[in-house]
């Protein structure tokens, strides 16, 4: 008797895990409301998709979505909560490196899964953390890309550096010195900005007197179109704008026609990306959410598919969950993602990045040639009258 | 030199536009004793009314401040009536309590309804300049430097040259004996919320077309207006002029030669000084 009931009791146990094998529990941590909001749009719609997506896969999502206004401190609590209260296996987010860089720190302490979708300050994985994958290039990437194109179409030699003083206008500002010194371009200008002001132009003036032939901004949302409109005003016209991506890869700032013609900006995903699915995923979004996605949603979209599928491959475990990240390959519209170390780096996806140019108000893929959609316009070609 | 010429130009066209936010909050302060913290979310309806004109109607923005000011003293007058009047008596913590939670409720009604997306009003010329002399001089600061001029000119017009504006004056200067003699005070707060509430949203709207729009753009402003005012010395019209200019220019030109990340210290450091040397104020006399 004693024999039955033990096996009736495991049976028990067993049956509803099997029947949820396909339903997991997942976070999403996002700047939906906030200074941020108008990136953080792209990357809800883009995890949006992939919901549909594993559900078509079989995989339901239990989605549990925090939003963190894009502050390091409601972000350390909404991460709290999906930890412990939620239960959550893995979570997906947040959007700004800023907070992801705190978010990193506790994911470590509460051992929870974390991919980080679009969030590019290079510290984030180069801190020897176990529990926290990264999707998203590094600021690295973004400056590398831009200096080759610059260095491929031109032959500059010096480099104007305007960041916001945020964690990922530092890094951005930081990287590109690097790999400025590393291609032999001089640094004759470099200066961090808080977001928000209404006057640059004493700024912009000073870089205009030190005549640089490449002017690299790292800038947020609605900076970007200030810094340019006052770039305008000034009269700057180096040989290059170089935007690394965020506030430059907005479709807002494209239409901005008259301040944003010629501007390039790094991204990590443009419809026109060589990976399979791309143009479709891009007509899909265009078609359900009325306007072009940024490479946010694409890393997104991207993020939460491996996380779903490595958190049911797992069952649900967290420990398990970290296993499949760190040895599983997938295969999407961002091409074969793979966390791996390198450069000091542990977990980090090596990003094969793009250069996109606005041209006649819209953002049109132009590096690396052999994916461009449109011949990149080399030099500035100055401002419209 | 030229670099130091931009910046002081640039300065002195921006901080036209602060002056205007500080005169409002100083008159407001004067005549209630009641520090307005709401008054950038003010200023945000201000953006927000100048957005929707624009791209509804089709009204250039500065002109539009013909509807604006009307529109935004109303709503003022209408906020004093029904809600500060009742706390005038109150605790001052009580009153800030209340301003603040005023600027919540307007900033999160406006996200309700318009969302936290950024608006940008694009016109023709939000980055047209004019080279004088090497020196870019932006046409829309320009233009709005010019405005600021005519409204603070009639408002020191009003003020000092009406019976209304004197009547505000004397408010302001002590509250029961202006009641003694006369005065319904009742009645010049609810004026003075009213000019407050125009001028913090004619400053929106003529910044609109050169910055960006968005449900919490307020609290930059509000800041700054209380900078300006206890620089100027609390309750001192001219003082607010005098604060909103010089430290549109303390920006500018410590942005260009200490780094733009440090405006805000330098802003600060002369704000602390101020108050050290001379607490009530450059312009303010000391009283209760």
């Amino acid at each position: 008797m004693k024999r039955y009931v033990a096996l009736i009791m495991t049976l028990l146990l067993v049956i509803p895990a099997v029947a949820l094998a396909g339903t997991v529990k997942l976070g999403f941590i996002n700047s939906i409301t906030g200074k941020e909001a108008p990136i953080g749009e792209n990357l809800s719609n883009g995890v949006t998709l992939a919901i549909e997506d594993l559900k078509k896969k079989g995989i339901d999502v239990d989605l549990i979505t925090e939003d963190d206004t894009g502050k390091p401190d409601k972000s350390l609590a909404a991460f709290e909560k999906l930890a412990t209260r939620d239960n959550v296996t893995g979570i997906v987010g947040p959007y700004t490196s800023a907070t992801a860089n705190a978010d990193a720190k506790v994911a470590e302490r509460y051992k929870v899964p974390l991919i980080v979708p679009a969030a590019s300050k290079e510290e984030i994985t180069r801190q020897g953390f176990k529990w926290t994958y990264r999707v998203s290039g590094t600021t690295g990437d973004y400056a590398g890309v831009l200096f080759d194109l610059a260095t491929t179409l031109g032959k500059p030699k010096t480099i104007a550096i305007l960041n916001e003083n945020t964690d990922f206008g530092v890094s951005g500002a930081k990287s590109a010195e690097t790999i400025a010194a590393q291609k032999g371009i001089k640094v004759v200008f470099e200066e961090s900005y808080s977001a928000g002001s209404p006057d640059y132009r004493s700024t912009l003036a000073k870089v205009k007197a030190a005549n640089p032939d490449l002017v690299f901004m790292v800038s947020y949302a609605a900076d970007a179109i200030l810094l340019m409109r006052q770039s305008r005003e000034i009269g700057l016209t180096p040989m290059a704008f170089l935007g690394a991506g965020a506030g430059f890869s907005v479709a807002q700032f494209a239409q901005e026609k008259d301040i944003s013609q010629g501007v390039f900006s790094s991204t990590q995903w443009t419809e026109d990306a060589p990976w399979a699915g791309s143009k479709e995923w891009y007509q899909r979004y265009v078609k359900q959410f009325g306007k072009p996605p940024t490479y946010h949603a694409a890393c997104a979209y991207e993020s939460m598919m491996i996380m779903g599928q490595a958190a049911v491959a797992a069952g649900g475990d967290r420990e398990k969950t970290r296993e499949a990240l760190h040895t599983g390959k997938w295969n999407g519209i961002l091409g074969e993602v793979r966390f791996q170390d390198y450069n000091g780096y542990q977990n980090q996806r090596k990003a094969v990045m793009l250069v996109e140019q606005v041209q006649n108000g819209h953002h049109e893929t132009v590096w690396p040639l052999s994916d461009a959609a449109k011949k990149p316009i080399w030099p500035f070609p100055g401002w419209s009258k | 030199m030229n670099v130091f010429f931009q910046a002081l130009i640039s300065g002195i066209l921006i901080g036209g536009v602060y002056a205007l936010i500080g005169i409002g909050l100083t008159i407001i302060f004067g005549v209630m004793r009641v520090i307005n913290f709401a008054h950038g979310d003010l200023l945000m309806l201000g953006m927000y009314l100048t957005y929707f004109l624009f791209t509804l109607l089709h009204i250039d923005p500065f002109v539009s401040i013909i509807i604006t000011i009307p529109l935004m003293f109303l709503f003022g007058g209408l906020l004093q009536k029904i809600i500060i009047n009742r706390a005038l008596n109150a605790l001052p913590q009580n009153q800030i309590l209340l301003t603040i939670g005023m600027g919540l409720v307007m900033s999160n009604s406006i996200m309700l309804a318009f969302t936290s997306d950024y608006k940008i009003l694009s016109t023709t010329y939000s980055s047209s300049s004019v080279t004088l002399l090497g020196i870019s001089i932006s046409e829309p600061l320009a233009v709005s430097f010019v405005i600021t001029s005519g409204i603070t000119t009639a408002l020191y017009w009003f003020l000092y040259r009406t019976d209304t504006g004197q009547a505000i004056r004397a408010t302001a200067q002590d509250r029961e004996a202006a009641q003694l003699m006369g005065i319904n005070v009742k009645r010049m707060s609810i004026i003075a919320f009213g000019i407050g509430s125009a001028l913090a949203a004619t400053a929106g709207a003529l910044i609109s077309p050169t910055y960006y729009i968005y449900p919490q753009v307020g609290s930059i402003f509000t800041l700054k207006a209380f900078v300006i005012t206890v620089l100027g010395g609390m309750g001192s019209i001219f003082g607010a002029t005098l604060g909103g200019v010089l430290i549109g220019m303390t920006e500018s030109i410590g942005g260009a030669y200490l780094g733009s990340g440090w405006k805000d210290v330098i802003v600060f450091i002369l704000f602390l000084l101020v108050l050290l040397f001379k607490p009530s104020g450059l312009l303010g006399t000391s009283k209760d």
